[in-house]
């Protein structure tokens, strides 16, 4: 088992990065009613760990019994009949699934899906708790249209079913949405919580941390728990007892983004642009998210730019951002990216160099 | 003469007068006048259209119907131009300078001898020649005692494939040279087909044969008066040329191979000279299912021949007919008709009938019936040119040239091949000249905006010619431009890239249901990528030979989506809390470290992904090699 997984808080009460929010939820499930739930906040900052964990506070000890499966959906359209494949995890109470797998027929897994969990609705002899939950990851992911059914469904079975969503940012998700659910932001880890968080373990573990071992560990991980966590058994595998100066490896997409800022940096040519674009394509095939290439990319680049130019840049790459989200091809818009940088940075060195 | 309404016209009779009219010169002689209008019509409009004329005539007259009803404006375009062919003809026959004309000249003037095919005389000559030879040999060969070895040698050797595009004067070839030769020509004269719906709907006892079963029927009769020739006496045997110039169009693949399978019997068996005429349709009407089929077919006539070696079977390849020849046959139709026509109309006509010189006759004798007419066109033809580029080196060429891309009514649309249009874009070839009096210009650009014009049509019409899907255009323009850019313009390669990103973005905009090329969003967007390349590309790499490559795009999608698949299988046996992640997450973060603290597993999984992750990091996997062992036991004891 991974340690993400051994050391990830299996209730709310010993939840240590964000107690705040889960005393909070704790209070909120307490009081026997939950609304819809929208968890947003970077990604490793423990968003699925307060889902997990709430879910455990409202059902007990019978929501950790999960099955997993892959479950074909039959959906009619009314002229033809889909059939889409979809994995999904569910216990008694609850289903987890990302709906966005199902690429753009995704609005009618959301709306099957809770329509399904409807009909089957749990009777509790209590007669109280008589709904399911429906964890859906990736919101932010879904297309428009399914975020638009996904809010008609929402109001009309709500009797039956309590949506928790989980997303990376908000602002993709829609207001209608978003106004439906009580928001809960989970910010990301301060460097000094996730050295708290991998001392917790380096302790349970038995392990010596060097001084600063730690803090490296946190700082390499960019605020993310999960990455620190990954990085740090990743560093125990490779050499044990830790020496002072060890750093965990670099992840290799990275390494490999940072080699086409390097690229970039040297020549400026469409030809140089062409060489970059197969690199793309290498990163692309090997499923790379093609934002987070970008925003690596824009970090790297930013790392050896004249501070000049650091704002013009930021404004095209986000300009791309939002290009790459409008269109379907990633690649023609990491392209421009790199096109209008070469652009500037060639009349930046003419300039200040002749 | 009364069928007025040019509705009625297009119905299935006309497609069927057409189709059985138009077999041998029999048939053709004994028309009587009042079916030529209609023929003419049906046929004009099949050249305007430029539908393939070799339809079944089925499918014509079902389509025609259909077609006129479907929007009223193309309706009434249609019926304005046919109305003006029946008025025309109607002159024909009542009166006017030139009421001798009993006939279509493009029937009149079929070529009855070598000397007036507009063909080129090299591909006349190689089809003479082999006609000869397989006319000749029986008889030299029986005298001989070997006669029955031979015979069994060249059996199947009796076939010559005959292919070109509509117009080039494959069958008036085969007939000039039949008439030349004395021989008989011997065609499957299509009958009239029974529709479906007719025989569905009304019993009135017709039998439902498909064009099909008609010619395998026919191909089972040459085969079996093959058999019977050489019973009959030498001194009566009649030269006997089979000309099969109407396969039938088959959809389907259960059908595709009975024709193929009927088609290898004829060519392996037949004793007598077969002529097949298989025509070319142009490349970029992929839609089209006869276009499937010329080419499949092609394939398939020459597996079938190919069956017994390779020297029992003859391809023929007719180009388009010159612009030359065309414009000598038409000089001499218009001599003949005592008709003066100027030099630049049939210039023109001969330009925009794309090779076809059926097609150019059929123009030059719309344009003779009224005098008028070809005036206009000229006069707006001579404006438009004026206008437009007075500056223009040589005057006369220049005027041709704009000439033939003028919407002429009876004009034949050109097409393009895909890669053809591409190349345009990309070699972005503008006008070299570039003091174009900018002064009069009443929004005066500023000087990196101004481009020279372009060496080409408007972007938008050679895209409409190519018949390309949006997205593959501008992939493949994606994949190519940049070869094209000077080594030194980053500037340009950024606004290129940038305009085809905001052609993706057009092009995702567009509800994804409407694939059809024609949706507004994506003609929009196919302008946008075009316009973007040709505009951007402001310093054109110096021009020298590229290969157009193919979207390495498409291949990473694919591998991509693959992955993914492979990816999302995967992700619960590696680790439970995986399971649950977000699909970004497990590519970023988990599957890069798994190698080290993954799961134990069988060697392979270790690298980074199936198959195409090894060239990303051969190197680093080398170095952890070692570790392999004691990863496996820390894994255990947790």
């Amino acid at each position: 088992m991974l340690w993400v997984d051994k050391y990830r808080p299996k209730t709310l009460d010993k939840v240590t990065v964000h107690d705040q929010v889960a005393q909070n939820l704790r209070k909120l499930v307490s009081e026997q009613d939950c609304p819809h739930l929208l968890f947003y906040g970077p990604s490793g900052s423990g968003k699925k760990t307060l889902i997990l964990a709430l879910i455990k506070q409202m059902f007990g000890a019978g929501a950790e019994k999960v099955k997993m499966e892959n479950k074909t959906w039959k959906i009619d359209t009314g002229t033809r009949t889909l059939e889409i494949e979809l994995a999904m995890l569910s216990s008694a109470h609850h289903v987890e699934m990302n709906p966005s797998d199902a690429g753009f027929q995704d609005r009618y897994v959301v709306q099957e899906v809770i329509k399904e969990m409807a009909k089957n609705r749990p009777i509790d002899a209590k007669g109280k708790r008589a709904f399911k939950v429906l964890v859906l990851n990736e919101v932010d992911k879904l297309s428009r249209e399914a975020q638009h059914s996904l809010r008609r469904t929402m109001e009309k079975y709500s009797a039956s079913c309590r949506l928790i969503l989980c997303c990376n940012s908000s602002s993709k998700v829609t207001e209608a949405v978003r106004s439906r659910c009580l928001n809960v932001r989970v910010n990301a880890p301060s460097e000094d919580q996730i050295v708290q968080v991998l001392e917790f373990i380096g302790k349970k573990e038995n392990l010596q941390l060097p001084a600063g071992f730690a803090a490296r560990i946190a700082k390499q991980s960019n605020r993310n728990l999960r990455r620190a966590i990954l990085f740090f058994e990743t560093c125990k595998v490779q050499q044990y007892p830790f020496t002072s100066n060890q750093v965990a490896p670099p992840l290799d997409w990275e390494q490999y983004v940072s080699e086409i800022a390097t690229d970039i940096l040297t020549e400026q040519s469409p030809k140089r642009l062409y060489a970059v674009r197969q690199k793309f394509y290498e990163l692309l095939v090997n499923c790379i998210p093609p934002e987070s290439i970008l925003k690596k990319l824009l970090a790297e680049l930013l790392k050896k730019l004249d501070a000049d130019l650091k704002h013009e840049i930021c404004h095209w790459a986000a300009h791309y951002e939002h290009k790459m989200r409008l269109g379907s091809k990633a690649i023609f818009h990491l392209e421009a990216f790199v096109a209008k940088f070469m652009s500037i940075y060639k009349e930046f060195l003419v300039a200040s160099f002749g | 003469m009364g069928k007025r309404p040019p509705v009625v016209v297009l119905s299935s009779s006309s497609g069927e007068d057409d189709g059985g009219g138009r077999r041998g010169p029999s048939a053709r002689r004994s028309r009587t006048p009042a079916s030529a209008p209609a023929r003419s019509q049906s046929q004009a409009a099949s050249g305007s259209r430029k539908k393939p004329r070799r339809e079944s005539s089925a499918g014509r007259g079902r389509r025609r119907c259909s077609e006129p009803a479907a929007s009223d404006s193309l309706k009434a375009e249609f019926d304005m131009l046919s109305e003006d062919f029946s008025e025309c003809f109607d002159d024909l026959g009542m009166s006017g300078s030139i009421r001798k004309t009993k006939e279509l000249w493009v029937d009149k003037y079929t070529p009855r001898s070598l000397a007036e095919l507009a063909v080129h005389k090299k591909k006349v000559e190689d089809v003479k020649k082999w006609l000869e030879e397989k006319l000749m040999a029986p008889k030299t060969i029986r005298d001989t005692n070997s006669a029955k070895t031979n015979l069994q040698q060249t059996v199947g050797g009796w076939t010559l494939v005959l292919t070109g595009q509509t117009g080039v004067g494959k069958s008036a070839t085969v007939k000039a040279i039949a008439a030349d030769l004395g021989a008989d020509l011997c065609e499957w004269t299509t009958p009239v087909p029974t529709l479906w719906a007719e025989h569905l709907h009304a019993n009135s006892g017709l039998r439902y044969i498909s064009k099909l079963e008609e010619f395998e029927n026919f191909v089972e009769k040459i085969r079996k008066y093959a058999m019977l020739r050489p019973t009959s006496t030498e001194s009566k045997r009649k030269l006997i040329i089979i000309l099969i110039d109407d396969i039938p169009v088959t959809s389907g693949n259960a059908a595709f191979a009975r024709l193929g399978k009927c088609l290898t019997g004829l060519i392996q068996s037949t004793q007598v000279p077969t002529v097949i005429s298989l025509t070319h349709y142009h490349k970029s009407e992929s839609n089209d299912t006869a276009m499937w089929n010329s080419e499949d077919l092609e394939s398939l006539l020459q597996g079938a021949g190919a069956h017994k070696g390779t020297t029992n079977f003859l391809q023929i390849a007719f180009n388009s007919v010159t612009t030359n020849s065309i414009k000598k046959i038409l000089i001499r139709i218009c001599r003949e008709e005592i008709y003066d026509a100027p030099e630049e109309l049939l210039h023109q006509i001969a330009i925009s009938s794309g090779g076809d010189i059926r097609h150019a006759i059929m123009s030059l004798q719309y344009y003779c019936l009224d005098p008028r007419r070809h005036s206009s066109a000229l006069a707006t033809s001579a404006t438009r040119a004026g206008s437009k580029r007075r500056d223009s080196l040589v005057p006369r060429q220049e005027s041709y040239g704009l000439s033939s891309a003028l919407p002429s009514p009876c004009g034949r649309d050109e097409t393009l091949t895909l890669f053809h249009a591409l190349g345009k874009f990309l070699h972005n070839k503008r006008e070299t000249n570039c003091d174009v009096d900018i002064d009069l210009d009443p929004f005066p650009l500023k000087e990196k905006l101004r481009r020279n014009s372009l060496k080409m049509d408007v972007p938008e019409k050679i895209l409409s010619q190519a018949h390309g899907k949006v997205r593959r255009v501008t992939d493949f323009l994606h994949e190519n431009v940049l070869d094209f850019i000077d080594d030194e313009a980053v500037d340009d390669a950024w606004a290129v890239v940038s305009y085809l990103s905001e052609a993706d973005c057009l092009l995702t905009g567009s509800p994804f249901t409407s694939y059809n090329s024609e949706n507004m969003a994506q003609l929009i967007a196919a302008s946008v990528a075009a316009r973007g390349v040709l505009f951007g590309n402001a310093h054109v790499a110096p021009s020298r030979w590229h290969t157009i490559r193919s979207p390495k795009l498409w291949q990473t999608e694919q591998s991509f989506r693959s992955n993914k698949d492979q990816v999302l299988k995967e992700r619960f046996d590696c680790s439970s809390s995986c399971g649950s992640c977000n699909f970004s997450d497990i590519v970023t973060e988990f599957r890069p470290l798994e190698r080290w603290i993954g799961p134990r597993n069988d060697g392979p999984r270790s690298s980074l992904l199936p198959g195409t992750g090894g060239s990303l990091l051969v190197d680093e996997l080398d170095a952890d090699g070692s570790h392999d062992e004691e990863d496996d036991d820390e894994i255990e004891e947790c």
